[in-house]
């Protein structure tokens, strides 16, 4: 997505993401905004505990607990936004939905699962 | 035809889900202690949850943001954490008052060993999440769940003074103990607008895949639904002012409960009057539970949704069976269910304005939700109600603590 004027704090931060397979896969978590320009401009979006910390105490403490590395997805990638930020290509391809994976062997051992 | 069986069906589901243990209690020992004076509060009530639950339904329809979507993307990272945390909490503490309310009901059924049946009935909730797509755990546990109306059937059949059950729907207070009145209404207000209703109720819609199309049905479905099971609620409030109050009874049992359609119905009475307490609070427990599931997922960011195989959506299934787990832990430990239901109401009360703000804001957004934003009547029952809950969980804890929670 090349142009599109949003509100970055209500229309953008904290919204979910969601791949190209339909996949819910985290939420935009923080933004990289590059400001040389007259309008600032969205260069990536921030998702992963480590950049929790800069959103008060609560997140500091959950970040302190996670070993989880940030992943950024570059603008270049997101298809559209409306309620959620769709991307272009399934999650694993940016390494989102990671704790998902990981935790699926806890389930899939049971019948029906 | 079919569209109105559908609809009848989701009504009847929707009546018989709306009681749990949290109104069970509170209107039994609100009947018990003030009679029929309290039965306008839960007119008040019943209002309270209709208004926020069609606004969460439309919000989560056309928006797409189920209630924690909302609740971070408005309130922000921090004090949405903070929000999740209390509703965890108060979740997990409703959670465990249904499953020892559903254990305490099988001991009368069953006659065998309290905290065996807690274990019962946490395996058998369990499985009935694992295995029942969404719609059928709410239509098998709603339609169950109209048992209940035996105590409607009862509570004409005591012969109560109907003109005083009138007089009830007219705010008043007959009564030297005020404080005490005063706790019974917080109580009466948080049972019937219990913030896991509004969770499970958006989330539901995004199970269920509510396009703007089927947004008008479902909304009269629940309206009627909710309408139809107050009048469980009255019911319930009826049968022990008419029962209890006389015989100067304190029913601090289920089983005091069930023995409201015992008297006036004998054996049958009894026996539908636990099947219904039964599925209404093993509904509820799944209700809570899921509830939990969601608000943590969609507030994460994490695949999520009955919709959604287990293997699918794991953090999702992980978070449900961790809850029912813990709502094990806590009422095996022997903790009196009544009490910890009434303890989990009151604190569901504190935490009730911070659900409903942000929804109440996603909901004014023109950006999101175009034509379907609220309108002035939707705004000023919002307001309205916003105001009454604010009022409610500031007097709440105060409350409690002067009446030694109930106890006068």
């Amino acid at each position: 997505m090349t142009e599109l004027q949003v509100d970055l704090a209500l229309g953008l931060l904290d919204h979910q993401l969601v791949d190209c397979n339909g996949r819910r896969c985290g939420n935009v978590d923080d933004l990289e905004l590059d400001l040389g320009r007259d309008q600032p401009r969205v260069e990536a979006i921030l998702v992963g505990p480590p950049v929790w910390r800069n959103r008060g105490l609560l997140g500091r403490l959950l970040a302190s607990l996670s070993s989880a590395r940030t992943v950024r997805v570059p603008w270049t990638e997101v298809e559209k936004v409306d309620s959620a930020v769709h991307l272009r290509k399934p999650a694993s391809e940016y390494r989102l939905g990671r704790g998902d994976d990981r935790a699926r062997r806890w389930v899939e051992w049971i019948p029906g699962s | 035809v079919s569209k109105v069986l559908q609809l009848a069906l989701g009504i009847l589901a929707a009546i018989g889900g709306f009681v749990d243990i949290g109104d069970l209690v509170f209107n039994i020992e609100a009947g018990a202690t003030f009679g029929y004076q309290l039965l306008w509060v839960v007119v008040v009530g019943v209002v309270g949850i209709i208004v926020y639950s069609e606004m969460c339904g439309r919000v989560a329809t056309v928006a797409k943001r189920p209630v924690f979507d909302a609740v971070r993307e408005r309130m922000g990272f921090g004090v949405g954490l903070g929000v999740l945390v209390a509703s965890q909490v108060v979740n997990l503490m409703t959670l465990a008052a249904e499953v020892g309310g559903a254990a305490l009901v099988l001991q009368l059924l069953a006659g065998i060993s309290y905290r065996a049946l807690i274990v019962v009935a946490v395996v058998g909730l369990g499985v009935a999440i694992w295995v029942l797509p969404f719609e059928w755990i709410e239509r098998l546990f709603g339609y169950m769940g109209l048992c209940l109306l035996v105590f409607a059937v009862g509570a004409i059949k005591l012969h109560p003074d109907w003109g005083a059950v009138g007089h009830g729907f007219v705010p008043h207070a007959d009564t030297g103990n005020f404080m005490l009145y005063a706790y019974f209404a917080v109580g009466l207000l948080g049972a019937a607008m219990t913030p896991y209703e509004v969770y499970f109720y958006s989330s539901g819609a995004v199970e269920e895949g509510w396009t703007q199309k089927d947004l008008g049905l479902n909304r009269t479905n629940s309206m009627v639904g909710y309408v139809l099971g107050g009048t469980l609620s009255f019911a319930l409030m009826i049968t022990a002012g008419a029962l209890y109050l006389p015989r100067g009874i304190d029913p601090q049992f289920i089983g005091t409960v069930a023995l409201g359609a015992d008297v006036p119905l004998g054996t049958i009475g009894l026996i539908l009057a636990m099947v219904g307490i039964l599925f209404a609070v093993g509904g509820a427990a799944i209700d809570t539970c899921l509830s939990g599931a969601y608000n943590v997922s969609q507030y994460f960011g994490w695949e999520w949704g009955k919709h959604r195989r287990p293997s699918e959506a794991p953090r999702f299934a992980l978070s449900w069976m961790a809850l029912l787990v813990l709502g094990l832990l806590i009422i095996v430990t022997g903790v009196d269910p009544v009490m910890l239901t009434e303890y989990s109401v009151i604190v569901s009360v504190v935490a009730l304005p911070l659900t409903y703000l942000p929804i109440l804001l996603v909901a004014n957004d023109k950006a999101y939700m175009g034509r379907y934003a609220n309108g002035r009547l939707a705004n000023a029952f919002g307001l309205f109600y916003l105001a009454i809950i604010m009022v409610v969980a500031l007097t709440a804890i105060p409350l409690m603590i002067l009446t030694n929670g109930g106890k006068g």
